[in-house]
């Protein structure tokens, strides 16, 4: 690796100890922001009895009370509308308004000041670099740019790098794919789903082989877990001929996580965040790799609606592997593994959906599209895999039905009732985040 | 051999305090037109991204040699 390899080599290598020097500096600055100019920070943390020069070495940040998204609902429910008093500053310093999927309920408002803005753009700076990203390239965004965050900060992340930008917007799926034809590009971001919709759309609509006459040479994913499973990752890479690389944000947090070229786990960006892990059932923290715990994050560096021990509720691992790139920045294994909430317990085991796709988009004879639903009949937990057979099947649907069983068995150690659909026709999620695991235990009773 | 380089980033950060105090002059000069000051804002702005990137390194660490 060489200085040419870093967005900022200074940052991305610096040693490890001068690395939480730096992280405490940060996080003793945003913790004095949030303190001196938002009511609700300045009674929550009078509560608890903590004021900024309570912060003197990393062990204080963990007296720091976490915040929860919940709690963000019920703040924004108050003035000023519509954030409620987390704000930080006058709301005619507000620039950008966006808002999070409502995938786990009521969507929380992201307010943005224009150095948030530009913050935002710099971390995906960040990413884009370390995957390979370069001024001149053609980039184009195939997604709907609305109020959800989704690629809107990755947009102005590659104009910053000095990529050429085409935004795709409300075009549809055929359009932009002959779009990107038209133009060449050489890279594009979406959702794992949507990635392999596209590259469906390109081979059953357009009769396109996208590996011959798109010249796609990297994709980068985000917003779903299917860039850390190996199985859609391969489908992915497969279908559109192009090296696929892994990404993790979210709106109230920031663009935090990214694998580089040498793909050995995602590297967090400690420059700009703090990521602790800690024990589900204890809290304690976690520091040794291979552990699962739920993220608490702090975004170092973002003001008006600062991100200070976010309790994600995602479940994630350090890395054991040290990566070549050079990076000081540690990694964590697998990407999000789960969501503390969504791990849910069926026929008294834990259930975590991510296992299901593995082995779901492993088998070349199924679709992309699955569905998992989870119902009660009297006292016992009942399973349903629904998933899609391709037309032209390498082998028969027994056995494709007996392989599914044993790798399910295997990977999750349930058993499940399996349900084969005519391709097509189970739900498509192009442009939202998918939601193919459905328990409706509670629903029935 | 390649030389590894060497960082000066107590230099750069000295720089980047001059953009930033430049930038807060000419507002201060404006008069209220917006046509400055809403510039200026955007300034400060990718100034903070220096800062971020460069300055806060700086309190921690003079010189910074490539690893």
């Amino acid at each position: 690796m060489n200085i040419n390899s870093y967005w900022n080599p200074i940052l991305e290598t610096l040693p490890r100890e001068n690395l939480e020097k730096l992280q405490l500096k940060k996080f003793q600055r945003i913790f004095r922001w949030a303190y001196e100019n938002s009511k609700y920070h300045h009674k929550l943390y009078n509560n608890v009895g903590i004021e900024p020069g309570d912060i003197k070495k990393f062990e204080d940040i963990r007296d720091v009370p976490k915040i929860e998204k919940s709690v963000m609902r019920v703040v924004q429910k108050k003035d000023p509308f519509p954030y409620g008093d987390m704000l930080c500053v006058p709301p005619d310093q507000v620039t950008e308004f966006h808002q999070t999927s409502g995938t786990t309920g009521q969507a929380v408002y992201q307010p943005d000041t224009w150095q948030d803005w530009e913050w935002w753009a710099e971390s995906w700076a960040y990413v884009l670099y370390a995957q390979g990203y370069r001024a001149g390239q053609r980039v184009f965004f195939p997604f709907g740019y609305n109020v959800f965050i989704a690629f809107w900060a990755a947009h102005y992340g590659a104009e910053k790098l000095g990529c050429e930008v085409v935004p795709g917007g409300v075009l549809d799926t055929e359009a932009r794919i002959l779009k990107m034809k038209e133009l060449g590009v050489e890279a594009f971001m979406a959702t794992p789903t949507y990635v392999l919709a596209m590259a469906d759309t390109a081979k059953n609509k357009l009769g396109l082989n996208l590996r011959k006459k798109l010249h796609v040479k990297r994709i980068t994913v985000a917003g779903e877990p299917g860039g850390s499973i190996p199985a859609t990752k391969k489908r992915m890479e497969d279908a559109w001929g192009a090296k696929v690389y892994d990404q993790i944000g979210a709106t109230e947090i920031g663009a935090w996580s990214y694998e580089c070229l040498y793909q050995s786990g995602l590297h967090v960006n400690e420059a700009l965040f703090l990521v602790e892990i800690e024990d589900p059932t204890t809290g304690k923290l976690i520091t040794e790799p291979g552990r699962k715990g739920v993220m608490v994050i702090t975004a170092l560096d973002r003001i008006a609606q600062p991100c200070i021990r976010f309790d994600s509720k995602d479940l994630v691992q350090w890395s054991p592997d040290k990566c070549d790139c050079g990076r000081t920045f540690r990694s964590i294994k697998g990407g999000v593994l789960g969501r503390i909430d969504d791990i849910t317990k069926v026929k008294g085991v834990l259930l975590a959906p991510t296992a299901i796709e593995e082995v779901v988009r492993g088998i070349p004879d199924l679709s992309d599209e699955y569905e998992v639903l989870v119902t009660k009949k009297g006292e016992t937990d009942d399973i349903t895999l629904r998933v899609e057979l391709i037309h032209s099947l390498n082998g028969s649907i027994e056995q494709i039905k007996a392989k599914l069983i044993q790798e399910l068995r295997l990977k999750t150690n349930l058993g499940y009732n399996i349900e084969f659909h005519e391709y097509g026709t189970l739900p498509r999620y192009n442009n939202v985040k998918a939601r193919r695991f459905k328990d409706l235990r509670h629903q029935e009773q | 051999m390649t030389k590894e380089p060497i960082y000066n980033i107590d230099i750069m950060a000295e720089k980047i305090e001059t953009i930033k105090k430049t930038a807060i002059e000419l507002k201060n000069l404006s008069g209220d037109i917006q046509a400055v000051d809403r510039n200026v804002v955007r300034i400060l702005a990718s100034v903070k991204m220096l800062e971020i990137n460069i300055s806060d390194v700086a309190t921690i660490k003079k010189r910074v040699k490539f690893n």
